[in-house]
C-alpha cells in the first residue's frame, strides 16, 4: 500500500535519513523505532509532505506522491498525527475533532460530531465543548488520534504517540492503535517505547543515524539479544 | 441632537473601525500586518476621482476602491506567501510605504467649473464634494458610516462561525498543524489578505468622503500602527475586539481633555501593558469563550 525506496532527507548538510526503504502493506501496523535523532521522525515528515525529499521515492496505492505537499497527501489519504499531541490550544474539543475534517466540507461549520468516535472515545464525548487547551496529557492524545481519524484515512502516520504520557495513558493509546489495526486501518508509528511498539506491531524497523539497522516481524525483534541490549536493557533499567 | 464635533468623533470612529477591522481579520490569521494603510489609502483615492472626476454614485465609488484595495492586497499576499513573522512585517510596511511615495507622485486633475480639481502629488486632493453636491448632512453621512459597519461586522460574524473563519484561526496558531489536516495554507493566507483589503478599502473612500480632503501623509505608518493596536488592545477573541481598541483611543483618549496633547504617550504606554500583560488583548481567546460559558449557563438556567 506505502513504498518507501532509497528515501533521503537532509536539512542543509545534515543527512537525517539515508536511503531508507521500508514498505507498509494494507491493514498492517508497522513501526519504526529508534533513539533520539535517528531519523524516524524525518522520515515520517517526509511521507507526509512536511519536509523535502532530497532522493527516492514514496509510491502511495500505485501512484508516486513523491513531493507532494502536505495538504495533497492528506487528500490522498495520508493523514499524520504529528509529535507533541498538537492542539488548537484556544479552539473547543469539537472544533479540534471538526478542524480533521475541514478539508472535506463546504462554507457553514457543520458542528455535529459521528456518534461512533463519541463512543470510541468517551472521555473526549463528554468534554466537547471545552477548550482544547483543559485537557489532560492523555485525552490530549486521544483527540489529536481521533482528530486524524475525522478525515477517513486509509494510512494513519502516527509520531511518538506516547511521548511525555503517564504508564496507564501510554496503555490506553497503545490498546487503541491495536484496536484500530484490527478494524483494518493501515498505521505506519514512530515510537520510542520500544517493548510496546514491537509487541503490537505487524512488522518493524529499527533506525540508527538514519539508517535501518534491524527488521523483522515485531515479536521476532522483541526476543532478537542485539536489540534487547541495545534498546530494552536500557529500558529495564529505566 | 448630537453637535458636529461629537458626530465627527462618532463618524472617525467608524471609519478607523473599518481598518482595525481590517489588521485584525490578519492578526486571527497568524499574519502581523503593517501595511493596511496602504489599502485604506488606495481605496480613499481610487473612491474619491471616482466620485469627484468621474461623478460616479457613491456606492459605486465604494465598490470600486474597495476591489482595487482588495486586489492590491491579494497581490502582496500573494508575493509574501513564503514569508511569516517579522519578514511579513517588514514587507507590508515596505509596501505601504511604496504606496504612500507613489501618491506623492500622483497627478491626475480634470478641469471642472474652470477649477483643477483631482490629487496632485504633496497637495493632496481636495474639493471631494460628494456630501456637500448631495446634501448629505454629517448625521447621514454617519449614519451611513454606521451602516456599512454594521455589515461588515454581520459579514465577519458570518465568517467567524464559518469553516473558512475557524481555518483562519487555526492558520493564526499553529500553520503547520493546519497543513496536516489537509488544508491548504497559500488559498485561505490569500483569502484573508484581500478581504482585509477590501474592508479597509471602504474606510479609505468613506474616509476621503468624510473630510473632504486627502492627502498622502495621511496614510503613514501611525494609521497601520494604529489600525494594528487597536485588535491587540480590544482583544482578538472576538470581532468587537478591534472597535473596543477604537473606542478606547479615538473615543477616549482624543476626548478626555485632561490628557489632551498626552494621546499618543498614553496609547503607546497602554499598548505596551496590553502586549506585557494581555498580549492578546482584553477580549481575547479565553476570556471570550469564558464569557460565553457564563452566558450559556444563565439562559439555561
Amino acid at each position: 500500500m506505502l513504498a518507501v525506496s532509497n528515501l533521503t532527507v537532509n536539512y542543509g548538510e545534515v543527512q537525517a535519513v539515508d536511503s531508507i526503504s521500508i514498505k507498509v502493506k494494507a491493514g498492517e501496523l508497522v513501526s519504526i523505532t529508534g533513539a533520539n535523532g535517528a531519523g524516524k521522525s524525518s522520515m515520517l515528515n517526509a511521507i507526509a509532505g512536511i519536509c523535502a525529499v532530497a532522493s527516492g521515492k514514496i509510491v502511495f496505492a500505485g501512484e508516486d506522491i513523491t513531493g507532494l505537499r502536505a495538504h495533497q497527501i492528506v487528500k490522498k489519504g495520508i493523514v499524520q498525527v504529528p509529535e507533541g499531541r498538537q492542539l488548537f490550544a484556544t479552539l473547543t474539543v469539537r472544533e479540534n475533532l471538526l478542524a480533521g475534517r475541514y478539508s472535506n466540507s463546504g462554507f457553514l461549520l457543520d458542528k455535529v460530531i459521528p456518534d461512533s468516535l463519541v463512543q470510541r472515545f468517551p472521555a473526549l464525548g463528554e468534554r466537547l465543548d471545552l477548550l482544547g487547551s483543559s485537557l489532560s496529557g492523555g485525552q490530549a492524545q486521544m483527540l489529536a488520534l481521533a482528530r486524524g481519524l475525522m478525515n477517513h484515512p486509509e494510512v494513519l502516520l502516527l509520531d511518538e504517540p506516547t511521548l511525555g504520557l503517564a504508564p496507564i495513558a501510554v496503555k490506553e493509546v497503545f490498546d487503541l492503535i491495536a484496536e484500530l489495526r484490527d478494524q483494518g486501518l493501515t498505521i505506519l508509528v514512530v515510537e520510542q517505547n520500544v517493548r510496546q511498539a514491537l509487541a503490537i506491531s505487524d512488522y518493524a524497523y529499527v533506525l540508527e543515524s538514519g539508517r535501518i539497522v534491524m527488521q523483522g516481524k515485531g515479536g521476532e525483534l522483541l526476543n532478537n539479544s542485539r536489540l534487547v541490549e541495545s534498546y530494552l536493557g536500557a529500558a529495564r533499567a529505566i | 441632537m448630537p453637535n458636529d464635533y461629537l458626530l465627527t468623533v462618532i463618524s472617525n470612529i467608524g471609519m478607523i473601525s473599518l481598518i482595525a477591522l481590517s489588521a485584525y481579520l490578519l492578526l486571527i490569521s497568524g499574519e502581523i500586518s503593517f501595511g493596511q494603510q496602504a489599502y485604506f489609502g488606495i481605496s480613499a483615492y481610487a473612491g474619491a476621482i471616482a466620485t469627484t472626476l468621474w461623478g460616479w454614485p457613491l456606492w459605486l465609488a465604494l465598490l470600486f476602491g474597495s476591489s482595487l484595495a482588495a486586489l492590491a492586497a491579494g497581490f502582496v499576499g500573494l508575493l509574501t506567501l513564503r514569508i511569516s513573522g517579522l519578514y511579513f512585517s517588514i514587507a507590508t510596511l515596505a509596501f505601504a510605504e511604496m504606496v504612500r511615495l507613489s501618491l506623492f507622485k500622483l497627478t491626475y486633475q480634470i478641469e471642472i467649473d474652470g477649477e483643477l480639481i483631482g490629487p496632485n502629488g504633496a497637495e493632496g486632493f481636495g474639493e471631494i464634494r460628494w456630501i456637500f453636491d448631495n446634501d448629505v448632512s454629517v448625521l447621514e453621512y454617519t449614519l451611513l458610516i454606521y451602516g456599512i459597519l454594521l455589515l461588515v461586522l454581520f459579514f465577519l460574524v458570518l465568517i467567524e462561525r464559518s469553516r473558512l473563519g475557524m481555518i483562519f484561526r487555526m492558520l493564526g496558531q499553529d500553520p503547520l498543524l493546519t497543513r496536516v489536516q489537509g488544508l491548504n495554507p497559500v488559498r485561505y493566507k490569500v483569502t484573508a489578505a484581500i478581504l482585509a483589503g477590501f474592508i479597509a478599502g471602504l474606510g479609505g473612500t468613506l474616509y476621503a468622503h468624510s473630510f473632504t480632503y486627502i492627502e498622502p501623509q495621511i496614510f503613514n505608518m501611525m494609521l497601520g500602527v494604529h489600525a494594528l493596536a487597536y485588535g491587540l488592545i480590544g482583544g482578538l477573541g472576538t470581532v468587537l475586539g478591534p472597535l473596543i481598541g477604537v473606542a478606547i483611543d479615538i473615543g477616549f483618549l482624543e476626548s478626555v481633555r485632561v490628557i489632551q496633547g498626552y494621546r499618543m504617550v498614553v496609547f503607546g504606554g497602554l499598548v505596551a501593558l496590553m502586549l506585557i500583560f494581555m498580549p492578546r488583548g482584553i477580549f481575547d481567546e479565553k476570556r471570550v469563550y469564558w464569557l460565553k460559558s457564563i452566558a450559556r449557563r444563565w439562559f439555561r438556567a
